[in-house]
Formats: C-alpha cells, sequence, structure tokens
C-alpha cells in the first residue's frame, strides 16, 4: 500500500539530537526547491543567449539537459520524497497476533509520516517459515530502492534474512526479542524492542527484589524465543546467585498444562515465571488459576498483548505481572493516549508494545528521512549514531543494534484487564548515558 | 487424587481428539483419500461457535446444534470442491486438494477472526467443581459426555438406520453398492458432512478450555492421523482407541514423576518435550512392529 502523507503527529516529535553529516547537504533542499531555483536561471541563461546566437542556444540546451539527467530522481520535481519501506511481517502462522500489531505499527507510522515525505509500504506476510522471509526479502529489494524494511519479529526469521539485509544493505527495522540477532556483527539491525538481555533483566528484578522471591518455577516455550529467554533468566537469576526449583519447556501446541503446573508446584516455588507466545501464556494463567496454584506469576511480554488478556477473566489475572517495553492501554503519556486512540480508530483493536515498538521504529527511520537521509545507507547511519526519542522510551543503539534499553513490569490487580505499570527499569544497559 | 484429575484432563482432550479422528476415518472410508482439511474443520467448529456466540451469547450446548449445521454444510461444500471434481483421479490428487483447501480455510480464518486466539462460551458454565483436593473443570466432565453422546449418535445411525446401512455399504464397495440401487455420490456427499459436522463438535468443545486460532488445524490433523494409524487404519473403533491414548500419553507421561517413583535426576526424561519424542517414536514402533494398527486394518489402500 502507499500511505498518504499526514501531517498529523503523535505526541512529542521524535527528536535526532546529532547534526547530519556534511553529505546530506542536499538533503535541506528535501523538497527540490535548490533545483527548481537552478533550472529556472539556467533556462534563463539559455533564451539570453538564444537571442544572440542559434549555436549558443543549442549548446546551452545540451547543458540544460544534461544538468537535468544528473539531479537525483525526487530534485527533479518540487513533490514529497519519496521513500521505500516494505513491511514483511508474519500475519499468519503461531506468532500473527505479534505480527499485525507490527504491520499495524509501522503502517500507523506511514500514516504519520513528517510533512513532505511519500511512504511506499507494500505489506507481505512473511509466515513462519525462514525461507519465506528471505524470499519476501529478496524479493522487496528486487522491485527497486528500499530505504529501510519493517522486518519481521520471528527470531528465526530474522537471522535468516541478516546475511540477505547485509549483502542488499538494508536495514532491518524490527521488534524481535531474540537475543542472537543483534550478536552477529550485522549492522543492519536495528531492535527497537528490549532484548531478552534487558527484559529478563527487568522480569529477574521484579521477582527477585521486589517480590522478594527466591525458589523460582520456570516454565518456557521450546520455540527459539523461548530458548532465548530461558538463556537470559537463567543468567539473570545466577546473578543473583539463584537457579531455578524447577523449569520445563513447552511446545506451542501443548494444550493441557496440569502436568507441567502439578510438577512446577510439586518442586516447592514461591513464585512461577514463564516465558510464553500468547495463547500458551493464557492457557497456563487459566489452568493455574483453576488449580489455584496459589503461586505469584511473573509472565513474559505476550501477557501484556490486551488479546492475551482478553481470553481470561479479570479473576483469572490477580496476580499476575508481566514485562515489556510498554503498556500502551496502561497510558502513561498524552503521546501514547493519543497513539491508543489513532490505533483503535484505524485497526479497530487494542495496540500492545510490539506495535508501539515498531511505531517508533519507522517513526525514527522518518524522521531520518526528514533530517536529511536519502538513502539505505543514509538510515543505518542515522539509527546507528543518532538518539531518538519515541513514545515508549528513548532509543539509542548500543553499537549493535540494540535501540531499546528500558522495560517495565505490568500488573493485573484482578478488577480488570488492564494492567498497572508498578515498575520501570531505565537505561538497563546503559547506553543511553553514553 | 492427581491421577484422577489427570485422567478427567486425558479423557477430556481425547473425546475432542477422538470426534475429529472419527471424521477422518468415515471420509477414508467412504472414498479411499485422505482428508488433510479435517483439521480445519475443527478450528471452523471454534470459530463458528466463536462467532455465534457474539450475536447470541448463550452456553455453548445451545450453539452445538447451530455449530454441527453449520459445518456439516462446510463438509457438502468441502466435497463438492475438494473431491468429486477429483474422484476419478488418484488419492494423491484429493489428498492435495483438501489440503489447499484447509490452507484456504485458515487464511480466510485469520482475515474474518483475526490472529488472535479467542475463547467459544463453556457448555453449560465455567468454574470447576472441587472434590477434596481434586479440582475438576466442569468443561472437561462436559466435553466427556457430549463427546461420548456424539460417538454413540454416530454408532447408532451407522448400525441402526437405513441410511447409516447405505453409508456403509457405500464405504464398502462403491460399485455394488451404486449396482444395489445405493446414490453412491449422495451417500459420500452425506459423509463429508457427518465427518465435518463430528469435527466443528470438537471444535467448540475445544475452543472454550484451549482457545481456537485460524492455524490449529494442523495440530489437529497429526493427532488425526497419528490416532487412525495407531487404532488401526480405516477402524472406526481404532480411531476413537488412537485418539484416547494420544491423549492419556500427552497427559499421563509428563506427569508420571509424581505418579510413580522414579530414581533420582529421571524426572528430565518425562519432559514435554521427550513426551513428544516418545510419542512419536512409539508412532514408529507400531508402523515398524504392526503396521496394521492396534486393531487392524481395515481400509483399502493407505494414501
Amino acid at each position: 500500500m502507499t500511505a498518504p502523507v499526514s501531517r498529523q503527529h503523535l505526541g512529542r516529535p521524535g527528536c535526532l539530537r546529532q547534526a547530519m553529516p556534511p553529505r546530506h547537504i542536499i538533503g535541506a533542499f528535501g523538497d527540490g526547491r535548490f533545483w527548481a531555483i537552478s533550472a529556472l536561471v539556467l533556462t534563463v541563461g539559455v533564451w539570453i543567449i538564444a537571442m544572440k546566437n542559434t549555436l549558443a542556444f543549442v549548446i546551452a540546451l545540451l547543458g540544460v539537459i544534461a544538468a537535468f539527467r544528473t539531479l537525483p530522481a525526487q530534485a527533479q520535481s518540487a513533490g514529497p520524497i519519496e521513500v521505500n519501506i516494505p513491511v514483511l511481517v508474519p500475519i499468519t502462522g503461531y506468532l500473527s497476533l505479534e505480527g499485525q500489531s507490527q504491520r499495524n505499527g509501522a503502517l500507523l507510522a506511514v500514516k504519520n509520516a513528517p510533512a513532505g515525505i511519500r511512504v511506499r509500504a507494500e505489506v507481505t506476510d512473511t509466515g513462519v517459515a525462514p525461507e519465506a522471509a528471505v524470499n519476501a526479502l529478496e524479493r522487496a529489494a528486487g522491485r527497486g530502492p528500499v530505504t529501510a524494511v519493517a522486518a519481521s519479529m520471528l527470531g528465526t526469521q530474522m537471522l535468516a534474512m541478516l546475511p540477505v539485509a547485509k549483502d542488499y544493505k538494508l536495514p532491518l527495522i524490527t521488534v524481535s526479542g531474540t537475543a542472537e540477532i543483534t550478536q552477529m556483527n550485522n549492522p543492519y539491525v536495528f531492535r527497537f524492542f528490549p532484548g531478552d538481555d534487558v527484559t529478563k533483566v527487568a522480569h529477574v528484578r521484579y521477582a527477585v527484589e521486589e517480590l522478594g522471591k527466591r525458589r523460582v518455577a520456570l516454565i518456557y516455550q521450546t520455540t527459539a524465543y523461548g530458548q532465548s529467554g530461558r538463556r537470559q533468566i537463567l543468567e539473570q537469576l545466577g546473578k543473583s546467585g539463584l537457579a531455578p526449583v524447577f523449569e520445563d519447556g513447552l511446545e506451542v501446541q501443548i494444550r493441557d498444562m496440569l502436568p507441567v503446573l502439578s510438577k512446577a508446584k510439586a518442586a516447592g516455588p514461591d513464585v512461577l515465571m514463564i516465558h510464553l507466545h500468547s495463547g500458551p501464556t493464557a492457557l497456563l494463567i487459566r489452568q493455574a488459576a483453576a488449580l489455584r496454584i496459589g503461586l505469584p506469576i511473573v509472565a513474559g511480554s505476550a501477557m501484556h498483548q490486551p488479546p492475551t488478556a482478553d481470553l481470561l477473566g479479570p479473576g483469572e489475572l490477580r496476580g499476575v505481572c508481566a514485562e515489556a517495553n510498554a503498556s500502551p492501554v496502561s497510558g502513561g503519556s498524552p503521546g501514547i493516549e493519543r497513539f491508543v486512540q489513532q490505533y483503535r480508530q484505524e485497526f479497530g483493536m487494542e495496540p500492545d508494545g510490539f506495535a508501539l515498538g515498531q511505531y517508533d521504529g519507522i517513526m525514527m527511520v522518518l524522521d531520518a528521512i526528514a533530517k536529511g537521509a536519502r538513502t539505505a545507507e543514509d538510515v543505518r547511519r542515522a539509527l546507528s549514531t543518532m538518539r531518538y526519542e519515541g513514545l515508549a522510551m528513548s532509543y539509542r543503539s548500543d553499537g549493535t543494534g540494540n535501540m531499546a534499553h528500558s522495560a517495565v513490569i505490568m500488573c493485573f490487580d484482578g478488577s480488570s484487564r488492564t494492567p498497572r505499570i508498578v515498575k520501570r527499569y531505565d537505561n538497563i544497559t546503559g547506553a543511553l548515558s553514553n | 487424587m492427581l491421577t484422577l484429575q489427570l485422567l478427567l484432563n486425558g479423557l477430556a482432550l481425547g473425546a475432542a481428539y477422538a470426534l475429529c479422528a472419527l471424521g477422518f476415518v468415515l471420509i477414508l472410508n467412504a472414498t479411499g483419500a485422505v482428508n488433510f482439511a479435517q483439521g480445519d474443520m475443527v478450528t471452523a467448529g471454534g470459530f463458528a461457535a466463536v462467532a455465534l456466540a457474539t450475536v447470541w451469547p448463550v452456553p455453548g450446548v445451545v450453539l452445538l446444534p447451530a455449530v454441527i449445521v453449520l459445518t456439516a454444510v462446510l463438509g457438502l461444500v468441502l466435497s463438492a470442491v475438494a473431491y468429486f471434481p477429483l474422484k476419478s483421479r488418484p488419492p494423491v490428487a484429493v489428498f492435495i486438494s483438501t489440503i489447499a483447501l484447509g490452507i484456504i480455510f485458515q487464511n480466510t480464518a485469520n482475515v474474518v477472526f483475526g490472529p488472535e486466539p479467542r475463547a467459544a462460551p463453556p457448555l453449560l458454565g465455567g468454574g470447576t467443581l472441587r472434590l477434596g483436593e481434586i479440582v475438576i473443570g466442569s468443561q472437561s466432565l462436559a466435553i466427556v459426555a457430549v463427546a461420548a453422546a456424539l460417538i454413540v449418535a454416530q454408532y447408532l445411525l451407522f448400525a441402526r438406520t437405513q441410511l447409516g446401512r447405505h453409508m456403509r455399504a457405500t464405504a464398502q464397495d462403491r460399485d455394488m453398492a451404486e449396482a444395489l440401487g445405493v446414490r453412491v455420490n449422495a451417500m459420500i456427499a452425506l459423509t463429508f458432512a457427518l465427518a465435518t459436522a463430528l469435527a466443528g463438535a470438537a471444535g467448540l468443545l475445544l475452543a472454550n478450555v484451549f482457545f481456537v486460532t485460524p492455524t490449529d488445524g494442523m495440530n489437529y490433523i497429526l493427532k488425526a492421523y497419528i490416532a487412525a494409524t495407531i487404532g488401526g487404519w480405516g477402524r472406526i473403533a481404532g480411531a476413537v482407541l488412537g485418539a484416547m491414548l494420544i491423549a492419556l500419553f500427552e497427559v499421563i507421561f509428563p506427569a508420571l514423576p509424581l505418579l510413580v517413583p522414579l530414581p533420582a535426576g529421571a524426572a528430565w526424561v518425562f519432559s514435554q518435550t521427550v513426551a513428544t519424542i516418545v510419542l512419536y517414536l512409539a508412532l514408529l514402533a507400531i508402523l515398524f512392529w504392526r503396521p496394521q494398527g492396534l486393531l487392524g486394518e481395515s481400509a483399502r489402500r493407505r494414501a
């Protein structure tokens, strides 16, 4: 789809605090005025010459044509800057809920593009197969210049797309939580969702420091997402001198949680820590409530998604907390509240932190373009060096493409399905201070 | 106490799997072809219940007849599109066409209902019954009861009615049945309708406890396929037995450390991941040592 240019912008405008490099001087005339004036001067010159000498007229005319041919395409007209940001996300498959949030966040950012920027944002469903994501990226790259890509949040797809993005030199803007994607020394990945090395710090610190729990039962998904979270949770627990009293991995299609919950309970934990996808998170919490397991639950980011909470009654959610980058439905700032309102109007559903993270990521790309970046390489350079004040948090690369360094803990009080943010963990990695 | 609770959960899950597997075997027997969209008919039943409940918020048991009718109609459409145009082709053509229809259904459901998990209303009312230390989900009891009633109804239809006899005759020998005046195509279409109606009922039963998403079908068809293989390819009783065994294994095996004394350090063997590996190893073992399944094979040929 090609989104119309809108002058509406949500909340505080994004801010690139570092001046753009000198080579972006063309961008200062990004609306083509510089080139239009130059062409006018040349045309008048041709006309004056033509009055004196036909040969001079022909030579000058050829000069004007040659000059125009050397101009950048967008400079030849005074129209908006055209950029291409394909949206390659999993709309189908077991990660389609999160993929839909990604798509919506990206499209809302496109709709709110700064004045003078026209964004072409074609959405492609990558499903859940890595090769589907790679094919989608190659097709997008083959269709003409690409400025940046809103890329799948599925870790296995990102891992497959990264070498291709490096070959084509395309920045991938994602909200994937899989830690490995920014550990491959690839300068073309930018993650606008805190990685597991951030969220799991919040996850563990909240359980250990705030709730004062020491005996952790850990239940995780056996997917790449789940394994990555498990590693980080074990590492963080280790830093506190703790190890889980019970842990087990669940496949996505496991339906009956009674066996795993019974085993977890038998191990005598004082807190249940889970890191599962949306559906399994809701299943486990519902069955834990039915069993009256009597343990506080600190869940992974899937629990912050409104559709996950919608599957459960407020009573079943009592005592459940979760980590996330943000909880838009919990409010927190006028900008976030406007984002939630516009999201509801556009898509008829509640936004989650994935949508907000993807929104912030694409808005940062568009902000870089508004400030002069024109090519994918310009955008990559801008994202690598700049700091951006998004709606969810401040973003800055830590040098490996991790842009988000803060997380929140939200809890349900049992009276509604809207959580309350109870704890913020800002700048966990320290990257924002550098 | 835990054993009883696990058994009930396993029976409830198995009963729903059995409805799906039963429909799978009915179509297999009637046409000789594998209907790979059967799992998607389970999700169709779940989504039908979700959709009906939004306009008519009543307990699932009231919605059940409507869901059965809707999914039966879907079965007629399935037969008209995926079977009859290809019935003279090799069985693999129907196999592929049902896969295609299943994918079309998944994507349609994704567009219409969205990718997020949805919950259908409970059959009678949610909640749990507490008997001492045992917590029993009332939905689990209701699933077992409704599934048992549907399986018995299906048995009575086939064993005690003229229509059932015609359907069985068609399944046993299509040419002979046609020679004797049975309207074979109508019987096959009815078999599709019955099979998908059973799957739809399973969808309603499962969608409250375990939710429903557009892509759940693949999981259910795998279970149905394995159930049919374990029980005996083409055996109706075998499909029910296979489905029960799978569900009980899924629920009981990972909980064994709580039920029987085991040597220290052996608990990891009973993780959910190992349980899945062991299930498929058991399937391979059955294929190797008893390829006809536990109750023997009755289908004319394998797809």
